[in-house]
């Protein structure tokens, strides 16, 4: 049985189960709708407008989202109703998902290129009536001989494909070679490619790379598509422990999205993705593990133990990726469950394990991963920072997205703020978030308890305080107001106070103190556009002077791309995984205590 | 002094009262008295709290100084009477997730306002839940989890004390995370709690205390 679903403005239509959400039909019919809780009714931004059609009465978690006038105009969440026949449905513009700027950029360490995979370029005497030797002894005899590589297998897939490849390339032939076994056939002119994936909760960042220069060809960003089945990494493992189908439904999403990047960034560069012999992927440990197709409920269940730690070579052909026949997809270590190979990457990235002195490196994201670098130990954490410096949670917040405030002064008593791509004010996304609290703070309309005070742009909505930023005439065309709640604040005392207290941990546990550090590390894509004196302000970061902090971009990507090119970058991850001291913050001593201060600003 | 008292941990002043609860024991004041004062001043927090002047970090932080004050009136405590309870409640975090700042601020709202609570810690399979309900004979259980998965677990813990017998003999509260209606109705508690103080509510209600 199914139903007629007409989704407008955006004009998809079609058919869908019944007894579906509106949400999945969604998603059925390829309609992005925002919803950052992963169907869960908790979220409240999936919001769409009943037009035509009967649908199911409104759930208790709808009722807390929108008004009584809004229900009664047909306002829903899709996660929460159900078509009880064929109905046509508006998605008003703030539900959709957005085209998001997606960072890939990152510093780059200059490295000796020395790829795990090497090309040979060999040429064979063709059979003969006096020389019947089989195709394959004749290969790996001419690589001995021409080069003294002694291999004494080939991969399954290059053996099917030997005989036609070397009758139809005049018996000459590029081999790729990876430790003892020929991976690849490529055309005797072609340059082996690499691969390179940052595998983030929210946006995949990939680099392809020639693997004999160590040269980046092409970079590419683009969303994890496994956000229309959550935002955070629990709603996911939550999915994916529902049922192995959805589970799988998962990876291939993702799969097909590196297909895909990887098509189009070879177009780009022009090359060929069978030409791509090795792979590197990086991601936090859920996402590694919903990538190869390994089970996450232990992961997400105390003591969050991974199926596996250490570093893994696995066929791109067995993960469904379309690359060289024989091509292999390396993944870097992970540390404990919570943290992954993504925070190894930027580890080997930032190259912070050779440091001296006292150093931290911070990766921010919905986990914010931290490394305390103490002469030469190393001790990390993960902190549940929360989606709120996505957006998620705060009332105007939205994605790094055209129309989003990015930066944002309080002067006198006017608010001066800068969009993305100069459009006119449509939310806050996480570095104009950050910036609005630490303005409100400094200017003490904040108090560092959290507390909003008085002040001409502060009013009483339905008893929650709010301070406007953009008032409701002010654009004249009818935009609603943009403004910061209490709430609001509460929320980004959670976030910066679980970040904070995991700094703290990190020094108390090292007995060092915050005025000893030599430098911090900020990287991912947050990290590189916020304003560091504003996260100083509220006391999210150490009060250190602000040359001791260093913007990195996407370390994550750039050590996925170093473990690509070099061997020896390679096994200095394994190295570092293997010497970070992990903490369960939950568990840490005065853990409770150390929390509520640090949600104090300032 | 127990005015002084009851002003100092309400403005979270700290190191001052401590000095004032060491002065007080010092002096040989009576211990119910301090723990009276201290109750006193966790209404105020807690009034605060409702109002939105403080939040979790003051909640949190007049939690561990109750914890301390409780420690250093211990002593003399033991020669003063048992104070007078409305009932007992058994609280903790179910089995997969240990995460336990939410559950420590029921746990001492609870106990500040007059309920004995047995609380079983993180990570809490759903058999010692059932063996603490046996033990004990609390008439409210409260079983608390933050991550969405806990959910799962909670219902098993709710069909476990179904499954020993135990289930008319208490009344489920469930709290900690995005908890509402539904999951209330998934888990078959009794009730479902947003914050510490809608969990002693519902104790309070369940008890049939005032």
């Amino acid at each position: 049985m199914t139903v007629h679903v007409d989704f407008e403005p955006v004009g998809r239509r079609g058919q869908c189960p019944t007894g579906s959400t509106l949400l999945n039909c969604a998603r059925e019919l390829g309609v992005d709708l925002v919803n950052l809780c992963g169907g869960g009714g908790t979220c409240g931004r999936c919001v769409v407008q009943i037009m035509e059609g009967e649908v199911s009465t409104p759930t208790s978690s709808e009722g807390k989202f929108l008004s009584s006038e809004q229900l009664a105009a047909g306002y829903r969440l899709a996660c929460q109703t159900v078509p009880l026949g064929n109905c046509k449905v508006r998605v008003p513009p703030e539900s959709l998902t957005t085209p998001q700027r997606t960072q890939v950029e990152g510093e780059e360490l200059p490295v000796a290129v020395e790829p795990p995979v090497q090309t040979y370029l060999v040429t064979l005497d063709p059979p003969s009536l006096d020389d019947l030797r089989a195709d394959a002894g004749r290969l790996l005899e001419a690589l001995a001989q021409q080069y003294g590589v002694m291999v004494s297998i080939l991969d399954l897939a290059v053996l099917r494909e030997l005989p036609l490849r070397l009758r139809g390339e005049g018996w000459q032939v590029r081999v790729a070679v990876r430790d003892e076994e020929v991976v690849a056939l490529l055309p005797s002119a072609v340059r082996p490619l690499g691969l390179a994936v940052d595998l983030g909760t929210t946006k995949i960042a990939a680099y392809l790379v020639d693997l004999e220069t160590g040269r980046t060809l092409a970079v590419k960003g683009v969303m994890n598509p496994q956000i229309a089945y959550g935002e955070d990494v629990i709603a996911r493992l939550a999915f994916a422990g529902e049922s192995p189908a959805q589970a799988a439904r998962l990876q291939e999403l993702v799969v097909e999205t590196l297909n895909q990047t990887a098509i189009e960034m070879c177009a780009e560069a022009r090359v060929a993705p069978a030409h791509i012999v090795e792979a590197v992927v990086v991601g936090n440990t859920a996402m590694h593990h919903l990538f190869v197709g390994l089970p996450v409920d232990q992961l997400a269940k105390a003591p969050y133990v991974p199926a596996v730690a250490s570093a893994l070579d696995v066929k791109a052909r067995d993960l469904g990726l379309h690359f060289a026949p024989g091509a292999t997809v390396h993944l870097l270590p992970n540390i404990a469950g919570y943290v992954g190979a993504d925070h190894v990457a930027m580890l080997l990235a930032t190259g912070v394990t050779q440091a001296e002195g006292l150093v931290l490196a911070i990766d921010i994201g919905t986990n914010t991963e931290v490394c305390l670098v103490n002469h030469g130990t190393l001790t990390s954490l993960s902190c549940a920072s929360g989606p709120a410096f996505e957006g998620a949670h705060i009332k105007h917040g939205m994605r790094a997205a055209n129309g989003a405030i990015e930066r944002l002064r309080l002067v006198d008593d006017r608010v001066e703020y800068q969009t993305i791509g100069g459009a006119p004010p449509v939310g806050l996304c996480g570095s104009g978030i950050l910036d609005t609290l630490a303005q409100l703070y400094q200017a003490g309309i904040v108090d560092s308890r959290g507390r909003m005070g008085e002040h001409p742009r502060v009013r009483d909505v339905q008893g929650v305080r709010e301070f406007v930023l953009v008032a409701e005439d002010e654009w004249g065309d009818g935009r609603p107001a943009i403004t910061f709640t209490q709430k609001d604040v509460r929320e980004l005392q959670l976030a910066k106070g679980a970040m904070r207290t995991g700094i703290n941990v990190l020094l108390e546990v090292n007995g060092v103190t915050s005025d000893e550090i030599n430098q911090v590390i900020i990287a991912g894509a947050f990290g590189t556009y916020i304003d560091v004196a504003s996260a100083v302000a509220i006391g999210m970061l150490p009060r250190l002077p602000l040359d001791r902090f260093r913007q990195v971009g996407n370390a994550a990507g750039m050590g996925a791309k170093l473990a690509l090119i070099s061997k020896t970058k390679r096994r200095e991850a394994q190295a570092i995984a293997s010497r970070v001291r992990y903490i369960e913050l939950a568990t840490a001593p005065q853990f409770a205590t150390t929390f509520a201060q640090a949600m104090y600003l300032g | 002094m127990s005015k002084e008292l009851v002003n100092a941990i309400a403005d979270m002043r700290e190191e001052d009262a401590l000095r004032i609860v060491r002065e007080m024991v010092e002096s040989d004041s009576d211990p119910m008295t301090i723990l009276d004062a201290a109750r006193e001043a966790m209404a105020v927090v807690g009034q605060r709290y409702e109002e939105g002047t403080y939040f979790l970090p003051e909640l949190m932080l007049a939690g561990e100084m109750l914890g301390q004050i409780t420690e250093i009136v211990k002593p003399a405590l033991a020669k003063a009477p048992e104070v007078t309870r409305y009932g007992k409640v058994v609280i903790g975090t179910v089995q997969g997730d240990i995460h336990d700042i939410g559950k420590n601020i029921v746990t001492f709202m609870l106990d500040v306002n007059g309920f004995a609570v047995l609380d079983l810690g993180v990570d809490v399979p759903p058999q010692k839940f059932v063996e603490a309900i046996r033990d004990f004979q609390p008439q409210v259980v409260g079983l608390s989890g933050f991550l969405t998965l806990a959910f799962d677990t909670m219902k098993e813990t709710v069909d476990a004390i179904k499954e020993a017998g135990l289930r008319d003999g208490v009344k489920i509260m469930i709290g900690g995370g995005q908890v509402n209606e539904e999951i209330k109705a998934y888990t078959g508690a009794d009730a479902y709690g947003r914050d510490a103080m809608a969990g002693v509510s519902l104790a309070k209600q369940w008890v049939g205390a005032k």
